[in-house]
């Protein structure tokens, strides 16, 4: 063991070899390796965590950098797990890094999860919150959950058993998983990068205290952070009771709880080039239902401006025209807004989505 | 009868931390009742309650100077 760079931690009371040996023998799976993924990887790095496995997709995006700070200017443009792997494998060449370069989904979930016994949720939307978090119930992997919105973070610890042996996972707070829309992410509310810092942060120190079995960790608790405030408030999470979990891997495998990929879209996600042509179309509605406060305005008159939260009085007025198309910033709240109206008009009319919003087609507008 | 509700996320813009008279109402599910009369936006959010911090999964009876915490999912990263 490398005893002089882990020294100042070997020192501690109740550390010492052994709680040290723990860390270097343990196997932590990061799932995202964004604003929340970072400052962990980089402290269970450090600490020496002798396995991290890295899931993201994900490319590193300048927007990304203000609170990403594995990642450099010089990165973007790269798969974020690469250029993590590089900088962790800077931090500390003792520790085993495994990348993959792919979207968490129902298929690879199960074999990948399998291989660690501790898994980080810092991914930033609900389909993959609740796949990992239905994975990790039905492996009974201790699960850490972290999220943040505004200026407030969340953080618990699922499927370790308290006192009282009760184990405990996110539906057991959230039953069902939101509606794509519904609740906004940190691309649409924005975020203070060293937000999801300090609860990243806070989700590396509650994973090495399980590993080392140092203090109390946040098991059957959920802690609600205000960056505004800087108060903490803690909770209880006791079983609930309403909603149900595969219970075999077959179950996993093939099951629609709340699984948005199982539900056919009722509407049609399309590209700017798709945009254009049917706004060349006679009877062709274009809605834009961002706020007013957001940027870049669009100048185009022909874009109807109803923002999302005024969204019920738009969908209580009867629309003429044949073709309706919805965009927002990221084509997010876009899906909502066709959804709904998918919902009141069926096959009457064709409901059009944006994808990718229009920060993905900026020079088009 | 008188509770204190503390609120997080989204719903804090809608619901400040504050004292709230509830009159008769004496159980947690009344009371979310009353509250999406209340509060309308909460109506058609997904939220939890938390009695006291500890988080409510079937209806609790509620008592003076009860805290109600009022949370909705996050999920940012």
């Amino acid at each position: 063991m490398d005893t002089e760079r882990y020294s100042r931690q070997l020192i501690l009371p109740g550390f010492g070899l052994e709680a040290q040996n723990r860390l270097l023998e343990a196997k932590v799976l990061v799932v995202g390796a964004g604003g929340l993924g970072c400052p962990a990887l980089q402290y269970l790095a450090a600490a020496g965590i002798g396995n991290i496995g890295i899931i993201d997709d994900d490319l590193v995006s300048l927007s990304n950098l203000h609170r990403q700070i594995l990642y450099a200017t010089t990165d973007v443009g790269r798969l974020k797990v690469d250029a993590a792997k590089e900088k962790l494998a800077g931090i500390n060449p003792g520790v085993s890094v495994s990348n993959y370069p792919v979207k968490i989904d129902r298929n690879n979930a199960i074999e990948i999860i399998k291989q660690y016994d501790f898994i980080f949720d810092g991914s930033d939307n609900f389909a993959t919150r609740y796949l990992v978090n239905d994975a990790c119930a039905l492996l009974k992997k201790p699960l850490v959950f972290a999220a943040v919105s505004g200026y407030e973070g969340q953080i618990a610890i699922f499927n370790l058993a308290d006192d009282e042996h009760r184990t405990t996972n996110y539906r057991d707070i959230f039953p069902v998983e939101p509606l794509a829309g519904e609740i906004l992410n940190c691309a649409e509310t924005g975020v203070l990068g060293v937000l999801p810092g300090i609860i990243g942060t806070m989700a590396a120190a509650e994973i090495i205290k399980l590993i080392t079995g140092i203090g109390t960790p946040l098991i059957n608790k959920l802690s609600q952070y205000n960056l505004l405030t800087c108060e903490h408030y803690n909770m209880s999470i006791t079983p609930g009771n309403d909603y149900n979990l595969p219970k075999t891997e077959h179950e996993f495998l093939v099951s629609n709880i709340n699984n948005p990929e199982a539900i056919l879209p009722s509407y049609i996600e399309i590209d700017a080039e798709m945009l254009k042509s049917l706004q060349e179309q006679p009877s062709t509605l274009v809605v834009d239902v961002r706020e007013r406060h957001e940027f870049p305005k669009i100048t185009d008159a022909n874009i109807f401006q109803a923002p999302m939260s005024n969204f019920v009085s738009l969908l209580e007025s009867d629309l003429p025209q044949k073709n309706i198309v919805f965009l927002c910033q990221h084509g997010i709240r876009s899906v909502a807004a066709a959804e709904a109206f998918h919902e009141k008009y069926g096959a009457e009319k064709n409901i059009f989505s944006l994808k990718g919003g229009i920060v993905k087609w900026r020079n088009h507008f | 009868m008188k509770v204190t509700l503390i609120s997080f996320g989204k719903i804090s813009e809608f619901i400040h931390n504050q004292e709230l008279e509830i009159g008769p109402i004496n159980n947690t599910d009344l009371l979310k009742t009353h509250l999406e009369q209340v509060f309308p936006n909460l109506a058609g959010m997904k939220y939890k309650l938390a009695l006291n911090k500890v988080m409510v999964q079937s209806p609790q009876k509620l008592s003076e100077e009860d805290v109600i915490a009022i949370m909705p999912p996050f999920s940012g990263g």
